[in-house]
């Protein structure tokens, strides 16, 4: 076992409103963990404290072995191995696609412009997006920005990646387009945290499904476990509602 | 009335029209850097430097140009008897105090205009502040600031005439001048309404051809 992310006691408040109360978990290498919950559970905020896009009120949070929240961690140097991707893309629109993939890693990792090139475009192939390369966001899809959302991220080579409903601002019909290639990414074995409603990939892909509710998980296990055979009152009635 | 104008009497005229725009251009530019300075560390992580800028800010956007001016040109070399300097010196560093915690603020509200998941995908990246600054957040809002920043170059080209109140002779002061020579206010004025005008237009043709280049 080689725990990537360990979390410990996690807890999160906004001002008196207390929306993480005490979150344990471990996310293991090369594992898919999906996070599903009704709106207001906590589980974006759960996962934007992986890499401390919102702060830790108590508790801890380490990650490859660096505690986020020890002064002495330098917080640029871990998020460099955590890709995120954003329920709003956040492309950069004033730069292209093949540009928007490049930056981290030459100012970042400073790759040289060739082999930043090369990178990208072995990421543009993977995410289907070789032609648009050339093309800035605005003309691009949501779907197809939510692609070179993900390739900018893998582009850092990150050990985890983390997703926050990265299919909930899409059209329905570039929905499948973004689950194929994180699909594909799971198959590679990459470690991967993932905040969805698609119940349907969660089923399919996570090799472990966490139901959080008030801030607290309130159950967690395999797919079928969770979805076939599950235990608690809460999560019935969520899944009653969504499946 | 053109008649009796004299035209020897321009070449003055268009000489406080040049020390008009030298005005603008120095004071814009030495405002522009000063207020861009002012408007990140407004925004920037370092709370002593948020808290003096914002004081910088708000108090100088309380007082009238006339009073920067007079504090420069009178009130300073009391004070500091060294600190005494030339109109011209007092003009530019007056309009460029006023300048730099307008420009400040335009600074400050470009940069806030840049959504905030631009930063956070930054970060996310592994990116430091300055990087997150100079390749994603700066490139975005100074596309925002440039027509505010347009509109304000045009209100500073008609605060250089404060400048007249101290002895500077630019086109305000030149006008008087004029005008107290060849008894013809009327054509004077609308002479040098007109080569206001002259310094103003390329500024919002500028602005113009800016916005049109972005749509």
């Amino acid at each position: 076992m080689n725990p990537i992310i360990t979390v410990h006691d996690l807890h999160k408040n906004f001002g008196d409103l207390e929306v993480l109360k005490g979150i344990d978990c471990v996310v293991e290498q090369n594992e898919v963990v999906c996070m599903v919950g009704p709106s207001g559970s906590g589980k974006s905020t759960f996962l934007r404290c992986l890499n401390l896009l919102e702060s830790i009120t108590s508790g801890s949070v380490t990650i490859n072995g660096h505690e986020l929240n020890d002064p002495k961690t330098n917080l640029a140097t871990v998020r460099q191995d955590v890709g995120m991707v954003f329920q709003q893309f956040n492309v950069f629109p004033h730069m292209n696609v093949r540009d928007n993939i490049m930056l981290a890693p030459t100012k970042v990792l400073k790759l040289s412009t060739e082999e930043a090139r090369e990178r990208a475009s072995v990421l543009l192939e993977k995410v289907g997006l070789t032609d648009k390369a050339d093309v800035y966001p605005s003309k691009l899809s949501g779907g197809q920005n939510q692609r070179v959302a993900i390739a900018r991220a893998l582009a850092m080579q990150p050990q985890v990646m983390l997703f926050d409903e990265p299919t909930s601002a899409l059209d329905p019909e570039t929905v499948g387009e973004v689950l194929e290639v994180m699909k594909a990414l799971a198959e590679e074995s990459m470690t991967m945290v993932v905040v969805t409603h698609e119940m349907g990939f969660a089923r399919e892909v996570a090799d472990r499904v966490i139901f959080i509710d008030h801030g607290v998980i309130v159950e967690e296990g395999t797919p079928t476990e969770v979805f076939d055979n599950t235990q608690h009152d809460r999560t019935k009635a969520f899944l009653s509602k969504v499946l | 009335m053109f008649d009796d104008f004299g035209w020897e009497n321009l070449p003055p005229l268009l000489d406080g029209m040049l020390l008009t725009a030298f005005l603008v251009v120095s004071s814009g530019i030495l405002g522009t850097i000063l207020g861009f300075v002012l408007g990140l560390t407004r925004t920037g992580p370092n709370r002593p430097g948020r808290i003096l800028s914002a004081v910088y800010i708000g108090f100088i956007r309380g007082q009238p140009v006339l009073i920067i001016l007079f504090f420069v040109y009178f009130v300073l070399p009391l004070m500091f008897p060294a600190a005494s300097v030339s109109r011209g010196v007092t003009a530019i560093a007056g309009l460029s105090i006023y300048a730099a915690a307008y420009i400040a603020e335009i600074v400050r509200g470009s940069l806030l205009a840049v959504p905030v998941g631009q930063s956070e995908a930054a970060e996310a990246l592994g990116m430091n502040y300055r990087q997150k600054l100079r390749y994603v957040v700066l490139p975005q809002a100074l596309r925002i600031a440039v027509p505010p920043g347009i509109g304000f170059l045009v209100a500073l080209v008609k605060a250089t005439s404060l400048t007249s109140v101290i002895g500077y002779v630019e086109l305000t002061r030149a006008a008087r001048i004029t005008s107290n020579i060849n008894q013809e206010p009327i054509a004077t004025y609308l002479i040098v309404a007109a080569l206001y005008f002259v310094v103003c237009f390329p500024i919002s043709l500028l602005g113009r051809w800016y916005e049109r280049r972005l749509a």
